[in-house]
């Protein structure tokens, strides 16, 4: 079975594509930092992140509908958190509506907050969808590896990558079995028979993780592994990350002038 | 549950950072003592399994249908310091590959997924289940566990939210507790259905099993 999800358009070929994965990570969480920290009212700061970041999708050829398409994914955190801030919080009121016997008050406090997550989070989600979609998985893990992630965690990271898709595609022909087996399942019988394949996955996922583990041994594993290194920090990394950092410092100034 | 960037203002996010660091630190030299060298694979595959069940659907009630979240069942089968380091890898792979959930906040959401709802879970099943005998306790203690650690997962993000100045805690945290409490319901059935499968077939994984 194919599978595109993880990390799709990665394979594309443009300028951020060809950077040092460990200049993007860098440099986009610097940017996501920057986001996060710029007090709501400063409208025309968010205006030009946008427009940073709205340039560096186009150069990187990845398609704006499927930018929009992860951005809309964060909404329903916002509808279910976000909502009901604007009626909740006291302050001046903005407007005023009643529906039937329900008073509603808008305030300005209520509405800046709203404002606020939705504007940081939407700019960070498309900060790091343009991370993820312009690098490989595994050269990600490489670009932290780098940055000092402990060596552990990449490695169970890139084990869990290697046996991801053996996971979802033994578990999709369980469900195909079973789905041209069965028609109008009642619930429960449904639920249970759901329930003893996740049963049945886990022991196989266990049993593989041990016998992956002596395939290991056998060939000389002692806790680390080595991999090529081909990736190298060149003149574009250092002008990309210099360059992004000092717009975005340059930006903010904006509000501080 | 997975707390999306800007909604947490610095003086949260960066010490549940702090705390999560922490945690897992401990979690991986615990896991480490006891698993050895074995434990990177085991937890790379254990980990693709959590994420390849949480695409499977489950009926609820109607039309609508749920998921697993898999905390509890991470650490039923593998312990509290295994079960603890799989649920944080999927929460760090859902954060960069999926965006679901942002990257200063990512701490904030490890933090109330894998140490309260996972850790903390495991020590309430533990307690669970020796008291009562046999399969029946771990079953129990598994519905329990399972049910207390998504709401307590939800509340815990609630009083970070209130902490940032995002939402006021007398709005968020029963809004919050009570939609997670009929989350927990679906979780505790499918783990406790997942938990008795292992049991009948292979119980020898279940963790700690021989210790009772």
């Amino acid at each position: 079975m194919e599978h595109l999800f993880i990390d799709q358009y990665s394979g594309l070929d443009s300028i951020i594509h060809r950077l040092d994965p460990r200049t993007k990570i860098v440099t986009l969480i610097i940017f996501v930092i920057f986001i996060v920290l710029t007090p709501p009212t400063y409208f025309l700061q968010f205006l030009l992140y946008f427009v940073v970041i709205g340039g560096l999708i186009l150069l990187s050829k990845v398609p704006f509908i499927f930018v929009f398409r992860r951005v809309l994914a964060v909404m329903p955190f916002v509808i279910v958190i976000g909502l009901f801030i604007p009626f909740i919080k006291e302050g001046e009121i903005a407007g005023a509506y009643s529906l039937g016997n329900i008073k509603l008050n808008v305030t300005y406090s209520g509405l800046i907050i709203f404002w606020n997550i939705c504007i940081k989070a939407f700019l960070t989600v498309m900060c790091l969808t343009l991370l993820t979609s312009t690098t490989s998985f595994p050269f990600f893990l490489k670009g932290l590896e780098k940055l000092w992630v402990p060596g552990i965690f990449i490695m169970v990271l890139s084990f869990m990558y290697r046996y991801l898709f053996v996971s979802i595609d033994e578990l999709m022909r369980m469900k195909h079995a079973k789905d041209s087996r069965t028609i109008k399942p009642k619930r429960l019988f449904e639920i249970k028979t759901l329930a003893n394949m996740l049963g049945s996955l886990f022991i196989r996922s266990y049993e593989r993780g041990e016998s992956v583990y002596l395939a290991m041994c056998s060939r000389g594993f002692n806790g680390s592994i080595k991999t090529l290194d081909n990736s190298s920090f060149g003149y574009k990394d250092a002008i990309f990350s210099v360059g992004l950092t000092s717009i975005l410092v340059l930006i903010r100034l904006t509000g501080i002038l | 549950m997975h707390i999306p960037d800007g909604f947490l203002a610095a003086n949260t996010w960066i010490p549940a950072w702090i705390l999560s660091i922490g945690g897992l630190g401990f979690c991986i030299k615990k896991a480490q003592e006891a698993l050895k060298e074995k434990l990177i694979p085991l937890m790379g595959v254990v980990a693709a399994f959590i994420f390849a069940a949480q695409m499977l659907n489950f009926p609820v009630a109607g039309a609508t249908s749920g998921h697993l979240l898999g905390g509890v069942l991470a650490v039923v089968l593998l312990g509290p310091y295994g079960g603890a380091i799989v649920i944080a890898i999927v929460l760090v792979i859902q954060c960069l590959v999926f965006q679901d959930g942002g990257v200063t906040t990512l701490g904030a959401n490890i933090f109330n997924m894998s140490i309260i709802g996972s850790m903390g879970g495991y020590y309430l099943y533990n307690v669970i289940r020796k008291r009562i005998d046999g399969d029946r306790g771990i079953l129990i203690g598994t519905a329990i566990a399972a049910w207390l650690s998504v709401v307590a997962a939800s509340a815990f993000c609630a009083v970070e939210l209130a902490i940032s100045g995002t939402s006021p805690l007398h709005i968020a945290l029963p809004a919050m507790a009570l939609v997670h409490m009929l989350i927990g319901i679906g979780e505790a059935i499918i783990s406790v259905l997942v938990v008795s499968f292992v049991l009948k077939t292979r119980s020898d994984l279940i963790y700690n099993k021989e210790e009772l």
